[in-house]
C-alpha cells in the first residue's frame, strides 16, 4: 500500500540539540512556558498511571480509557489553540482536559461518581464536560462528538464568533460514516473546525493497517478538499507549531482543517484489555520513543531544565495528583433520591 | 514503605480471580511491570504485573485460590526496608493474610450467593425469601408442598393460588367499576345477574339490582315541583352511621345521668405531668387521655357498664377497651383504645394522636375500630357544656363529656365560695343492662376520681 | 382569526419565531428554494436568506448531530427530515447525543433543538416513507415528542416547541398538510405535555393520536345521533404524556379506547392503556381498554392494503360500539 510518510509532509522529528534551540525560538516559547509544557505531561501521565491504580483497588465503577503515551498530542495542541475554543472529544481525553486546564479535582470526583465532579456523578470518565468553559464533553460513542462539532461550527459561524471548535477522534472514528458526513458538510459551508486525529495504532485492538483501506487517514480530507497534515503526534513541538497554523487557518475562515497525529498508548484500549493484539516489544519500541522522556531529555541537554529539576517537576505532579485523590474520596456520593433529576430542562 | 500487591481488577464485572502460579518467589528480586503471577479471570488467564521495583515478600495467596479483587497478596520492599517495615498484623501472622482492603462503598457487589438454606430442625427446609413470603402472608410454612429438597417461592406461590382457588370456587367475574359500586352500596355480587360477556357483572347491573331492592336515593319532589337541595344518597359511611344509631335508639332503653365535676386537679396535674416530662414525651398529654385512662381505671369496679347484652347474655368484658369518638369528614368514627386500664397514660395519648390522625384520614384498619367495651364522647372543644350521646352498640353506655366552664361555687359546709373549672358528664346507659343506682355509683365514682387524678394514677409513665 | 391549512400554520410558526428569536434557524434537506418537500417552509428563504434556512446534503445523521451541537452552542436549531422514516440515519446523535447529554453533565447543558418530520400513510409511498415512528421516539428518556392534530394545534406545539429547552421531535403528519383550521391572528402558546378533551361524552373515552383525531370525531358525531356520547382527547404531547386529563375522562365514562397509526405491538398505545390500568381509574372501569392501532406490518403500496393496514373511519366506529356494547 502506498504511504506517504510523515517527512515528505514537511515535519519531521526533531533531532540534535541545535534544531531543538532553533525551534524553540521559532516558535518563541520561553523557558517558563517549556517546563510548564513538561510538567503538564507529567501531570497527565501520573493521573493514568494513578487512574489505572485506583481501577485496580475497585474504586473506580465501569471502565476507563487512558491515554498514557498521549501526553505531547494533548499539551502541544492545548498550548497552540486558544484555551476558550470550543472543544469535544473521545473516551481518551483525560490528557487533552488536564492540557486544556481542566480541575483535576473535579476530573478525579467524577472518577469515583461522587457529586462533586464535572458532571455530578452521572457521566464518569466517558462523559466529562466543562460546559462553561466550552468544553462540551467527552463521548462513549466512537465519532459520537464529529457532528456534534459541526454544529458548533455552525453555530460559530452563524454568530460571527471569532473562536473555533476543535474535536478530537482516534484512528477508530476515521471509518465511522459519521466522519465523512461531518467533513463534507464542514467544508462546504467553511466552518471553523479543526479535526484532529490522534492515530495511536489501533482501534480496540485492530491495527489501522488492517482497518484503514489507505494511509494517512489525514489523506481522507483530500476527498472533501479539506488541507491536512500528518504529523509525529510524539513531538511535543511538532505538535504545537502544526496545530498554531492549523488554528488560525481555521480561524481565519477558509474551512476546516485536519490533523493526523501519529502517536502510541501503552495501556490496553479499556480495562478488559489483555494487550493480546500486540507484543511486548512493540510496546517496548514505542517506551524509547517515549514523548516524556524525549522531551526531559532535550530540555536538559538545552540546559532549560536540569536533572534534578526534572525529577522534581514529576514528584510534584504526583504529590499533586494524591491530594486530588484526597478530595475526591473525600467527595460526597450524589443522593439516590435525585436520580431522576437532570432529565430535561 | 513497602508496597502492597493487590490483587487487580481487570473487567468491568470482575470481583475476584483464581491463582493459578506465581511466576516469582519468596525473595525474589522484581521490577516494576514485570510478571509476578498469572491468575484466572471469568474469561481468560493474565500476568499481574508488579506495582514496584524491591524485593517480594509474604506472599500470601496460593495457587487454586480464589482471591476477591483489591486484597493485598504479597508486599514489594523497597532499597533499605525490611520484614520488620511491614504492618504489625502481617508481620505476625506466618504466610501474612493481611487484613482485606476490599472498598466496600458500593463499588464491588457483593458476591452472587444461593439462597442459603433455613433449616428448622426436623422440619422441611425453605429458602429465606420463601419464609419472607409466607410470613408477610400469615401462611403456615409446614402446609405449603414441595416437590424439591426446599420450600422455595414458586411453592408458597402455587400454594397461594390453589388456597384461593378452595376459597372462592368460581369466583364471580365483574367489573372493576361493578365491584366498587357494590362494594359501596353494601351489595353481595354474588346475587347481582351479570349482563356482561361470560355473565360478567356490569356497573349498570348493580345498579339495576339496587333499584329493585328499592334502595332510594333522594328523589326530587314529585309532581314536577322542582325544589332546590344539594343531593347526597345515603351510602356508605353515612349509611352505616344511620342504620346503627337508628337501632340503637330503638332497640335500647336509655338511661341518662349528669355530674358536674371539678377539673382543677386534673389540669394541674395535667401541667404538672407535661412539664416534668417535657422533653422525654412527643407530644403534651391531653385532657382525653386522662379521661380515657380514669375512666379505664374506674370501669375496673363497674364491670356492668362495660359489658354487652347479646343473645339474651349479659357479657361482662374483661378486657377495657375505650372507644373516642372521632368527628371525619363525612361522619364519625370511634377508634378503640385497647386495656386502656393497663397502659400507661403516655402510651393511651400517643396512641390516641396516632389514631384521630389516621381517622381523619381514612386510615385506620378493621381492628381499630372493633371490640370497643365503653365510649368516651367529648364536645367541650365546640362550647358544648352538657350533651346526651346515643349508645354504641353493643355497648352498654357512653360518657358524654362537656366544655370545661369556669364558674362560681360553693366549696365546703361553710359555704365558701370560689370560681372552678367545672366540667359536665353525662352517662347514657342501657337500662336493661345497667340500673340507675349501677350508673349513679360509676358516674359517682369516676367524678371522685377526676377530682382526685393522683391518687388513681399509679403509673404514668412506662418502666 | 384566520383559516390556514396545517403546513401554513407550522410555516407562520417557523416565521414568527425566527423574526422573533436571531437563534433560531433551520436546517434540512431542499427547504430553500424548494420550500421543503411538503412545502412547509416555502418562502422563508426569501425572507429570512441562507444563513437562517440552511440547505444541506443528504446526510441527516450529521443534520441531526448539527442540530444538536449548534443547540449545546446557544443556537435554537430547527431541523427538518423530510421523511420520519429517515429519523432512523440519525438516531444515534438523537438518542446517545442529544438527549443524553443534559444528564450526563449532570444538568449543566442544555439542548434546545425542534426536529419536525412527517410521518404517516396514506400517499402510496411505501414501506420505507410511510412510518409512524412516535412509539420509538416515545421511549426515549430525554427527549419530548409532540403531536399535532390541527392547524390550531399545530402553531401553538411548535412555538413551544422551539422554546423549549429540550430537545423535541415534532410529529407531522403527511395527510393533515392540506386540512383546514382557523388560527388566531394573535400570539399564542400551547403547553406541552397538555391534551385537549376535544369532545365532551359520558359514555366511552377516546384518546387519539394525530390523523385519528379528525377520525374519532367524525364518528362521534354520528354516534351520537345514536345515543352514544363518545368523549375524545387528544393527547398533543406524547412524551411527557398528560396522564391526568385521561385518568379523569375514564373515571367519568368507565371505558377506554386508544387510537393511533402505528403498529399495535409495542406501539404508544400500550403505554397509555397500562398507566391507566394502575391509575386510580382502575376502579371504575366498566370494560377491558382496548387498543385499536395498525397492523403489525410495514405499509403496503397498493392503495386498498395501504387503507386496510390502519384504522380508518369504519373501524374507529365499529370498535366503539362493541365497547358500547360490552362486547368484549
Amino acid at each position: 500500500m502506498e504511504k506517504i510518510t510523515r517527512e515528505e509532509t514537511g515535519y519531521g522529528i526533531i533531532s540534535g540539540e541545535e534544531r531543538f534551540l532553533s525551534k524553540i525560538s521559532q516558535l518563541e516559547l520561553t523557558d517558563d512556558e517549556l517546563v510548564e509544557m513538561y510538567s503538564t505531561m507529567c501531570a497527565i501521565r501520573r493521573f493514568e498511571i494513578e487512574a489505572d491504580k485506583l481501577y485496580a483497588m475497585g474504586k473506580v465503577h465501569g471502565t476507563m480509557h487512558l491515554s498514557a503515551g498521549q501526553e505531547a498530542v494533548a499539551v502541544g495542541t492545548w498550548r497552540a489553540v486558544r484555551r476558550d475554543d470550543y472543544f469535544l472529544n473521545n473516551h481518551r481525553g483525560h490528557g487533552h482536559f488536564i492540557a486544556r486546564g481542566s480541575d483535576i479535582n473535579l476530573m478525579m470526583a467524577e472518577f469515583l461518581g461522587k457529586e462533586t465532579g464535572y458532571c455530578r456523578g452521572r457521566g464518569g470518565s466517558m462523559h466529562i464536560a466543562d460546559v462553561e468553559t466550552n468544553n462540551l464533553g467527552a463521548n462513549g460513542v466512537v465519532g459520537g462528538g464529529i457532528s456534534l462539532a459541526v454544529g458548533v461550527g455552525l453555530a460559530l459561524k452563524l454568530r460571527q464568533d471569532e473562536h473555533i471548535v476543535v474535536v478530537v477522534f482516534g484512528d477508530g472514528a476515521a471509518n465511522q460514516g459519521i466522519l465523512h458526513e461531518s467533513l463534507n458538510m464542514s467544508a462546504i459551508w467553511k466552518l471553523p473546525v479543526l479535526f484532529i486525529c490522534e492515530n495511536n495504532h489501533y482501534g480496540m485492538s485492530m491495527e489501522v493497517r488492517r482497518s484503514v483501506a489507505r494511509l494517512p487517514i489525514a489523506q481522507r480530507a483530500d476527498g472533501y478538499g479539506i488541507p491536512w497534515k500528518y504529523i509525529d503526534g510524539n513531538d511535543v513541538l511538532a505538535v504545537l507549531e502544526t496545530m498554531r497554523i492549523a488554528s488560525e487557518y481555521v480561524r481565519s475562515r477558509q474551512g476546516p482543517m485536519f490533523v493526523e497525529a501519529e502517536t502510541y498508548r501503552y495501556f490496553g484500549h479499556s480495562k478488559s484489555d489483555r494487550n493480546l493484539y500486540r507484543t511486548k516489544d512493540e510496546i517496548e519500541s514505542w517506551r524509547q520513543k517515549d514523548p516524556i522522556v524525549r522531551f526531559r531529555r532535550e530540555l536538559v541537554v538545552a540546559k532549560i531544565m536540569t536533572e534534578e529539576q526534572a525529577e522534581q517537576i514529576d514528584q510534584e505532579a504526583q504529590a499533586v495528583i494524591d491530594e486530588t485523590v484526597r478530595f475526591a474520596e473525600a467527595s460526597p456520593e450524589p443522593e439516590v433520591s435525585s436520580v431522576t433529576d437532570y432529565v430535561y430542562a | 514503605m513497602p508496597i502492597e500487591v493487590i490483587m487487580p481488577k481487570f473487567d468491568m464485572d470482575q470481583e475476584k480471580a483464581t491463582v493459578i502460579e506465581w511466576v516469582k518467589k519468596e525473595g525474589d528480586q522484581v521490577e516494576y511491570g514485570e510478571g509476578l503471577l498469572t491468575v484466572e479471570t471469568d474469561k481468560v488467564a493474565i500476568e499481574v504485573p508488579s506495582p514496584a521495583s524491591g524485593r517480594l515478600v509474604r506472599i500470601s495467596a496460593k495457587p487454586k485460590e480464589v482471591v476477591p479483587v483489591a486484597k493485598v497478596i504479597a508486599y514489594i520492599l523497597g532499597k533499605g526496608e525490611s520484614i520488620d517495615d511491614l504492618p504489625a498484623e502481617v508481620k505476625e501472622v506466618e504466610g501474612g493474610e493481611s487484613s482485606d482492603r476490599a472498598f466496600h462503598k458500593g463499588t464491588i457487589t457483593a458476591p452472587a450467593r444461593e439462597e442459603p438454606e433455613i433449616s428448622k430442625g426436623a422440619r422441611t427446609k425453605a429458602s429465606p425469601v420463601a419464609a419472607r413470603m409466607a410470613k408477610s402472608m400469615g401462611i403456615d410454612m409446614q402446609q405449603v408442598m414441595t416437590s424439591g429438597e426446599r420450600i422455595t417461592k414458586a411453592d408458597v406461590r402455587k400454594y397461594v393460588q390453589q388456597a384461593y382457588v378452595k376459597e372462592s370456587p368460581g369466583k364471580k367475574p365483574a367489573t372493576p367499576a361493578a365491584r366498587h359500586l357494590s362494594k359501596e352500596m353494601g351489595i353481595d355480587l354474588n346475587v347481582v345477574a351479570g349482563s356482561g360477556p361470560s355473565g360478567r357483572v356490569q356497573a349498570s347491573d348493580v345498579m339495576e339490582y339496587a333499584h329493585s331492592l328499592e334502595i332510594k336515593t333522594i328523589q326530587p319532589a314529585a309532581g314536577g315541583q322542582k325544589r332546590e337541595a344539594e343531593l347526597i344518597p345515603l351510602e356508605g359511611i353515612r349509611r352505616t352511621i344511620a342504620e346503627r344509631m337508628q337501632a340503637s335508639f330503638h332497640d335500647i332503653p336509655h338511661i341518662a345521668l349528669i355530674i358536674e365535676v371539678d377539673v382543677s386537679n386534673l389540669e394541674e396535674l395535667r401541667s404538672r405531668l407535661n412539664e416534668a416530662a417535657n422533653h422525654e414525651y412527643k407530644n403534651n398529654i391531653s385532657i382525653t387521655a386522662l379521661l380515657v385512662r380514669l375512666t379505664a381505671e374506674t370501669l375496673r369496679r363497674h364491670p356492668y357498664l362495660n359489658s354487652s347484652l347479646l343473645d339474651e347474655t349479659i357479657r361482662l368484658w374483661k378486657d377495657i377497651n375505650i372507644g373516642v369518638a372521632t368527628a371525619i369528614p363525612g361522619g364519625l368514627i370511634v377508634p378503640v383504645i385497647r386495656n386502656a386500664d393497663q397502659k400507661p397514660l403516655n402510651k393511651i395519648n400517643e396512641e390516641l394522636i396516632d389514631l384521630v390522625e389516621r381517622a381523619r384520614k381514612n386510615r385506620l384498619s378493621l381492628d381499630e375500630v372493633k371490640g370497643g367495651t365503653f365510649t368516651i364522647s367529648n364536645l367541650g372543644m365546640y362550647g358544648v357544656t352538657q350533651f346526651r350521646a346515643i349508645i354504641n352498640p353493643p355497648e352498654s353506655a357512653i360518657l358524654a363529656v362537656g366544655k370545661v366552664v369556669r364558674k362560681l361555687v360553693v366549696t365546703d359546709e361553710r359555704d365558701s365560695l370560689a370560681i372552678r373549672p367545672m366540667m359536665c358528664l353525662t352517662l347514657s346507659a342501657d337500662h336493661r343492662v345497667v340500673d340507675g343506682v349501677r350508673a349513679a355509683e360509676f358516674l359517682r365514682d369516676l367524678g371522685m376520681a377526676i377530682e382526685s387524678p393522683a391518687v388513681m394514677l399509679k403509673q404514668v409513665r412506662e418502666g | 382569526m384566520t383559516e390556514m391549512t396545517y403546513a401554513e400554520a407550522i410555516r407562520a410558526a417557523l416565521r414568527e419565531e425566527m423574526q422573533r428569536d436571531a437563534r433560531v434557524f433551520l436546517l434540512g434537506e431542499d427547504i430553500g428554494r424548494y420550500g421543503g418537500a411538503f412545502g412547509v417552509t416555502f418562502g422563508l428563504l426569501d425572507e429570512f436568506g441562507d444563513q437562517r434556512v440552511i440547505e444541506t446534503p443528504i446526510s441527516e445523521s450529521a443534520i441531526v448531530g448539527a442540530a444538536a451541537g449548534a443547540a449545546m452552542a446557544g443556537m435554537r436549531p430547527v431541523a427538518e427530515i423530510m421523511f420520519m422514516d429517515f429519523i432512523l440515519h440519525g438516531m444515534e446523535q438523537l438518542v446517545n447525543q442529544a438527549a443524553k447529554v443534559r444528564f450526563m453533565f449532570g444538568g449543566k447543558a442544555t439542548v434546545p433543538m425542534v426536529i419536525r418530520m412527517p410521518g404517516g400513510s396514506g400517499t402510496g409511498a411505501a414501506a420505507q416513507h410511510s412510518q409512524s415512528l412516535e412509539s420509538l421516539l416515545a421511549h426515549i428518556p430525554g427527549i419530548k415528542v409532540v403531536n399535532p392534530s390541527s392547524p390550531y394545534d399545530a402553531k401553538g406545539l411548535l412555538l413551544s416547541s422551539i422554546r423549549d429547552l429540550n430537545p423535541v421531535m415534532f410529529v407531522e403528519h403527511k395527510l393533515l398538510y392540506k386540512t383546514r383550521g382557523e388560527v388566531p391572528d394573535n400570539e399564542y402558546t400551547i403547553p406541552l405535555g397538555v391534551a385537549e378533551v376535544k369532545r365532551k361524552g359520558k359514555d366511552i373515552t377516546v384518546v387519539a393520536g394525530n390523523i385519528m383525531v379528525p377520525r374519532t370525531l367524525i364518528v362521534a358525531e354520528r354516534l351520537a345521533k345514536e345515543g352514544i356520547e363518545v368523549e375524545v382527547i387528544d393527547p398533543r404531547t406524547l412524551r411527557p404524556l398528560d396522564l391526568d386529563t385521561i385518568v379523569n375522562s375514564v373515571r367519568k365514562t368507565g371505558r377506554l379506547l386508544v387510537v393511533h397509526e402505528a403498529p399495535l405491538t409495542g406501539g404508544w398505545g400500550g403505554e397509555v392503556a397500562a398507566s391507566v390500568a394502575s391509575s386510580p381509574a382502575f376502579a371504575y372501569l366498566d370494560a377491558p381498554i382496548r387498543r385499536l392501532a395498525g397492523k403489525d406490518i410495514p405499509i403496503p403500496y397498493n392503495r386498498n392494503l395501504e387503507r386496510a393496514a390502519v384504522p380508518q373511519e369504519e373501524d374507529i366506529d365499529r370498535e366503539i360500539r362493541m365497547m358500547a356494547q360490552n362486547k368484549y
